[in-house]
Formats: C-alpha cells, sequence, structure tokens
C-alpha cells in the first residue's frame, strides 16, 4: 500500500513551495555566491569558489566599516528625531477636538510621495546655486554665500537627515497616536484626583503605556532606515568623497555598476547583522515595556 | 549545440557576403524580426525616425524592447548577460562600455566589407575594436569637449587691463589649462559668478582627470594595465582641480555636478569658461534655452604642460552573438551607421564619425550663413585631432568608482593630492591584480 503524504502536509505544501521559490532559494544562491567572485557580466565566476575571500575583503575594508558606522549613526539620529517629533504631534494631535480625522490624513501626506520624488524634492531645495534655502538664506540677509549644503560633510548628513525625518515622522505620530487612543481613562483620572502634575501624569502614567508602541515603531523604522537607500542615492550618490555612504548606496554600487556580485552579497550578510541587531535590542525593551505595564512579557 | 552555432555563424556569414555586396535586396528580410535595445533621448531619436525606411527597403521589422539612457542600457544588459537571455540582436553600445560586455556581441570585422570599415574616422574605429574584435560601427554621436566661453569676458578694456597688471600677460581665450585657471579665479564672484566648473562626480570626473594627466605628460594605467596616474603628472593635474575649487571659483556645489548641472550652469550665464561636449552648442547659443546665446565663443580645448588632449567617446551598434538572424542585424546598424543616415544625425548638431560627413559638414558651415555654427564646427574639428578613448579594458568603469571618491577627497580637502592619489592607485592596483593583469 501506497503511505499517502499527512494531510496538513499537503495542505501546506503550495506555501512551502512558494516561499522556498521566492525566499529560500533566492536566500541561499545569494549566501553561496558570497563564496564565489561572481561578476554579473561573467556568469562563469559563478562557479568559482573563492571561500571566505570576499569577507576577509570586507572586513579589512575601511570604507566598508565607514560606510556601516555612517548607517549606525544616520540609524540613531533619524530614529530619535522622528521618535520625539512623533510624540510631540502624536500628543498634541491627541488633544485636538474638532478637525481630527483630517489633520490625522493629512498628517501622512509625506508617507505617500515616492522616495525617490522625495530625494528629488530635497535635492533641488538644498542646491547650493539655485535652491531654494540658500535663496531664502540670501534674500533674508542671513548669509551672502552659497552653502554646500550637499557638499560640506556635516551638511551633507543633515540634509539626508532632514529629508527622511520629514518623510517619515509620521509613521511615529500615527503608532503613537494609536497608543493615545487605546489608553484606559482611569489611571489618568486617577492621577488628577491625587493631584498629579501633568508632567508626572505624562512620565509616569502615559509613558509607559506607550512604551510598547513606540518600541513597535522603532522596530519597523530600523528596519527601513537602515536600508536607506533612494533619498540619499537621489541626494549625494553617497558623496562627495564617500562623506555620506551608506551600507546601501555602497552596496548597489558595487552590485550593479561594479557588476561585483559575489562581494556586494557577502556586504549584504555583514550588514544584516546590523538590523538583527537593532531587532533583537527593540523587542527585547517591547518585552521590558509590556511586562512594565502589567502585560506578560 | 555548439555545432549548430558554428553552423548558424557558417550561414550568417553567408549571407553577410551578400548584404556586403550590395545593397540589401528588397524584400530580403521579409518575416524577420529584429529585436533592439537602444539608447533614449530626443537627441537620438531623429535617427530612430528612418528604421522605417529599412524596414521598407528590406521587408524585416525592428521591434525596440527598449529605450533607455546609456547607464540604465548598461545595467539592463549585465541583467541579461547574468540571466542569459541575450538573442536580442541590436543593441546601442559606447567606447566606453564596450570592453565590459566579454563574448556578448560578435566581431563586426567578419560582416562588415573592409571598404565600409575603411570610410570611418581610424580613431573612431580603434576605440571600437576591443582584443583585435570590432565590436560596433559608429553612429554619428561622436563626443570630444572643447572650451565655450563667454565672449563679453573679452571685450572689457577695463577687465584687460586689471588682468593684464595681475597676472602679467594680455588677457585672451585661454590656450593652457593653466590660463585657464588663472582666468577661472579672476573672473570668479562667487555666488553670483563663476570662473569655471568641472564635473565632480562619477566617471565624469575620472574622465575629465584622465584627459588631464595625460595633457601633463602622464597617464591613466601603464602597457601592463598598472595605475601610474599618481605620478608627478598626476599630482600636477589634480592640483589644478583642487586649485580652483580652494579659490571659490568653481561653484561649491561642483563635486556634485555632471552634465546637466554643468550645461545648466553655463546656460545661466553664470559660468566664464566651460570644457563642455557638443550636443550642447545649439542650445548654449539659443535664447530660448540660455541667457548666454549671443554671447558664446567656441575654441579649441586648452592644452597642458606637454599636450594638448580629448579624452572621446562614441555611440554604436553592436550585434549580438546570440542573434538569430544576424545578417539581417548587421544590415540594420550598416544603414543606422551608412552616410546618409550620419548626414541626417549631424545635421542635428551631433558629430559624425565617417571621414566624409565631416569634411561635407565642415565645407557646409563655411559656406552656410550661421557664423556660430561654423566657428563650434571648425573648434570641435581641431579638437577631434586629440581625441582619444578611454582604456579598452573590462574595468575602466569600475575603476572609475575607485578613483573618484578620493579625486573628492583632494578637492574637499580631507586628504592631500598625493595620498588621495596613492590611495586611489592602491585601490585600483588591486582590482587589476584581482582581474588577473599582473
Amino acid at each position: 500500500m501506497r503511505r499517502r503524504l499527512p494531510e496538513w502536509f499537503v495542505l501546506l505544501l503550495p506555501a512551502f513551495i512558494v516561499i522556498a521559490a521566492v525566499v529560500l532559494i533566492p536566500l541561499i544562491f545569494s549566501l553561496y555566491s558570497s563564496f564565489t567572485p561572481y561578476k554579473l557580466t561573467r556568469p562563469s565566476t559563478l562557479w568559482r569558489w573563492v571561500g571566505t575571500y570576499n569577507y576577509q575583503k570586507i572586513l579589512t575594508d575601511a570604507n566598508f566599516w565607514a560606510a556601516f558606522g555612517r548607517t549606525v549613526l544616520f540609524l540613531t539620529i533619524v530614529l530619535n528625531v522622528e521618535l520625539l517629533l512623533g510624540l510631540g504631534i502624536a500628543l498634541m494631535v491627541n488633544r485636538v477636538t474638532w478637525g481630527q480625522r483630517t489633520l490625522r490624513t493629512i498628517l501622512m501626506f509625506p508617507m505617500m510621495f515616492s522616495p525617490i520624488l522625495v530625494g528629488f524634492q530635497f535635492k533641488f531645495i538644498f542646491n547650493d546655486n539655485v535652491g531654494l534655502v540658500n535663496n531664502v538664506l540670501q534674500s533674508l540677509g542671513i548669509t551672502d554665500m552659497a552653502l554646500p549644503w550637499l557638499v560640506d560633510g556635516r551638511l551633507a548628513m543633515f540634509s539626508i537627515v532632514f529629508a527622511e525625518v520629514w518623510m517619515s515622522t509620521s509613521v511615529f505620530a500615527i503608532l503613537i497616536l494609536a497608543g493615545l487612543f487605546a489608553m484606559p481613562r482611569d489611571p489618568l483620572e486617577a492621577a488628577e484626583v491625587d493631584g498629579c502634575t501633568p508632567w508626572q501624569t505624562f512620565r509616569h502614567i502615559t509613558l509607559p503605556f506607550l512604551m510598547p508602541f513606540i518600541y513597535i515603531a522603532m522596530t519597523i523604522r530600523s528596519l527601513d532606515v537602515a536600508r536607506a537607500y533612494d533619498i540619499v542615492q537621489i541626494m549625494t550618490g553617497g558623496g562627495p568623497a564617500r562623506r555620506t555612504e551608506l551600507l546601501w548606496t555602497l552596496m548597489s554600487r558595487t552590485g550593479y555598476v561594479d557588476a561585483r556580485m559575489g562581494l556586494a552579497n557577502a556586504m549584504g550578510y555583514v550588514s544584516i547583522i546590523l538590523s538583527i541587531l537593532f531587532t533583537i535590542y527593540f523587542f527585547r525593551k517591547l518585552s521590558a515595556a509590556r511586562a512594565e505595564i502589567g502585560l506578560e512579557g | 549545440m555548439k555545432d549548430l552555432r558554428a553552423f548558424r555563424m557558417l550561414m550568417a556569414s553567408v549571407a553577410a557576403v551578400g548584404v556586403g555586396a550590395g545593397a540589401s535586396a528588397a524584400g530580403e528580410f521579409d518575416g524577420v524580426t529584429i529585436q533592439a535595445k537602444l539608447i533614449g533621448g530626443q537627441q537620438y531619436e531623429g535617427l530612430y525616425a528612418r528604421i522605417a525606411d529599412w524596414e521598407a527597403e528590406t521587408g524585416g521589422k525592428v521591434e525596440i524592447s527598449s529605450k533607455k539612457s546609456h547607464f540604465e542600457i548598461d545595467r539592463e544588459i549585465k541583467s541579461d548577460m547574468a540571466a542569459g537571455t541575450t538573442s536580442w540582436c541590436v543593441g546601442s553600445n559606447h567606447s566606453s562600455f564596450a570592453p565590459q560586455y566579454e563574448g556578448l556581441y560578435v566581431d563586426l570585422n567578419a560582416f562588415v566589407p573592409a571598404e565600409t570599415v575603411a570610410e570611418f574616422v581610424p580613431g573612431n574605429i580603434n576605440a571600437s575594436t576591443v582584443g583585435g574584435e570590432l565590436l560596433m560601427l559608429p553612429r554619428a554621436q561622436f563626443d570630444v569637449s572643447v572650451l565655450y566661453y563667454l565672449k563679453s569676458n573679452y571685450e572689457d578694456a577695463d577687465k584687460s587691463a586689471a588682468f593684464k597688471e595681475e597676472y602679467g600677460y594680455d588677457l585672451a581665450v585661454p590656450e593652457t589649462w593653466d590660463q585657464v585657471k588663472d582666468q577661472a579665479i579672476f573672473f570668479a564672484d562667487p555666488p553670483n559668478f563663476y570662473g569655471t566648473q568641472y564635473a565632480g562626480k562619477d566617471e565624469a570626473i575620472v574622465g575629465r582627470f584622465y584627459e588631464m594627466v595625460v595633457a601633463e605628460g602622464g597617464n591613466y594605467i601603464d602597457e601592463t594595465n598598472k595605475p601610474i596616474f599618481n605620478s608627478e603628472a598626476g599630482q600636477r593635474a589634480l592640483q589644478w582641480f583642487v586649485d580652483l575649487y580652494e579659490a571659490k571659483a568653481v561653484p561649491a556645489g561642483t563635486t556634485s555636478y555632471v552634465w546637466d548641472d554643468l550645461g545648466q550652469g553655463f546656460a545661466s550665464g553664470t559660468i566664464a569658461l566651460n570644457l563642455d561636449w557638443p550636443g550642447w552648442a545649439g542650445f548654449f547659443n539659443d535664447p530660448e534655452s540660455s541667457k548666454a546665446a549671443g554671447n558664446v565663443g567656441v575654441a579649441v580645448q586648452p592644452m597642458g604642460s606637454a599636450a594638448r588632449t580629448g579624452w572621446s567617446g562614441h555611440h554604436g551598434f553592436s550585434v549580438t552573438d546570440d542573434c538569430e538572424n544576424k545578417d539581417a542585424a548587421v544590415s540594420l546598424v550598416m544603414f543606422l551607421t551608412s552616410e546618409e543616415s550620419q548626414l541626417a544625425e549631424s545635421a542635428g548638431g551631433s558629430l559624425p564619425t565617417r571621414t566624409a560627413v565631416w569634411a561635407t559638414n565642415v565645407e557646409a558651415a563655411q559656406n552656410g550663413d550661421d557664423a556660430f555654427r561654423a566657428e563650434a564646427l571648425a573648434a570641435f574639428a581641431e579638437g577631434a585631432k586629440h581625441a582619444f578613448a578611454v582604456p579598452p579594458i573590462p574595468e575602466w568603469g569600475e575603476s572609475t568608482n575607485i578613483v573618484f571618491p578620493e579625486l573628492q577627497a583632494a578637492i574637499v580637502g580631507d586628504k592631500t593630492v598625493e595620498e588621495a592619489l596613492n590611495d586611489a592607485a592602491e585601490g585600483v592596483d588591486e582590482l587589476m591584480r584581482e582581474a588577473g593583469y599582473y
């Protein structure tokens, strides 16, 4: 008698096949290719095994680690600024009693733009010669110089952070607002009766309650920002002199322009560590924050 | 499989001899469809309109499956090579990109009669030949840069006197790169007016640096492909970029500029001297698009301490090795690069790559009533004499990605000229070693 496959397995099989085809196989393939000198223009290089050569090259490559460090710095600044602004906006919107829905919709406008368009928009705004910012500064008599917004190391980083924050602060605002809506009124009323100041109420009741929402937003955004590519590529292309080079601009240039897919994949695997570390950190914080407000870890 | 390919090659060669022997016979390619991937853009469309004539003449059909900028087409072709989907037939190519596509395109020497090849400018054929194989036929899109300048700067007696007092020689359209530097610093009045500008990133700045290194008597790589641009000549060349940046004679954002930014900059009338490509000539002198119109002069590119040089490139068309109807594809490529096609295309202002078309155009301009066009064409004809293409190795493009951030580092002051060039040379050296040159 022929043995039949268990029913649960047969039912799940299509899902397994699809996931294997679109996730697992490409993942294994890219991992394999990171151990080869694979060049897109020379398909035969895919079958030459070079062991950990690409990884050794990356570990000793100062430019890669500079880009890695810059990406961590970029992530840290962007996430914190977005959190502060998002929290502020959410608290203010929460107080609004009339037209709140319209306000919430307006809040989401920047998220609706393609990051590439946001990149072009800010590239123009920060252009040193014909850009809006310099024209305003010069017309107001604040400076008579053409400030090199996209050239100077610090200014260029600032411009990119500004564009990223402009586009995505509303993610934080919306998620925190959801937290505020879900918040029970009793502890707030009790605090009022007990004579807490608004700051005490915020610090000891509102904020702990919002923390799980904040960490969820942080986790989502940290994965987003670690993949930052479009805005940076359009605004500065990682330049000048690698001053704004982030992991993804470096990887895409290595993989698609230089056609060194093996090396680029190795870079990808090393930089995944970054995303994993951030995710683990935020999930731990999330569990701790949930435990603090009495939800199970 | 191999036998089949060899048989197809043989058949194609036989057919190509037929094509080469005379014009394509009417209806010769009835029912044949040629897939093409072409560079897109306003200035290239005129030629594609002629494809209908080839279709009518031969009965073949052309299906343009992709029309993109060169950089996008390049990426698409690389993906095709990786995926093995290279059975489309005709592709736009460029002398700077051609060496990368190893094994993708056929050697046209086997398909195109030698006398037809001889009708092209020899330098262009050399730059289309990689490892002895003619990988493309050049179209009338030859690029070399000459000096565009604002004439009014040389017609002002006060300026001339002040310049002579400061620099000790007469103010005239610059003959050397040192004079360009002096004048650029003299004319600059930031942030309203700049002496000059240069491409500041990607292959663009490396190409400019390359022609400057050769102008100073050095070279980019030696005969074994080892980088030698960190020589003294290289340092002198890079110092020129650094000095202009430090003196604020170029816009602060110049390190992020590429061709469009430069063209728009000169057209805004705020740049005194501008080394630029032929495609801009009409744009610069058109009152609709340029504030500098009527005030634009064109002169041959200045020389360095050793020679006058011109980094050049040209577009062309190639036929893939996997194409099923190579005879039809070659016929289309020959049609697109024929004398008639080049005359039609270069009438729009681009430079031809056929000797006879150059002669016809220069003569027509001299006899015509457009003095600006005659001046520009004469400058380009002179400039083309000093033109050379990038080193014909697949690693050229990749090496520029190593070199340009280092050039920028020197320009913006993060590194000294010597440090930057040594770091760049070290990176390119490693690349060449990995590629197995030495």
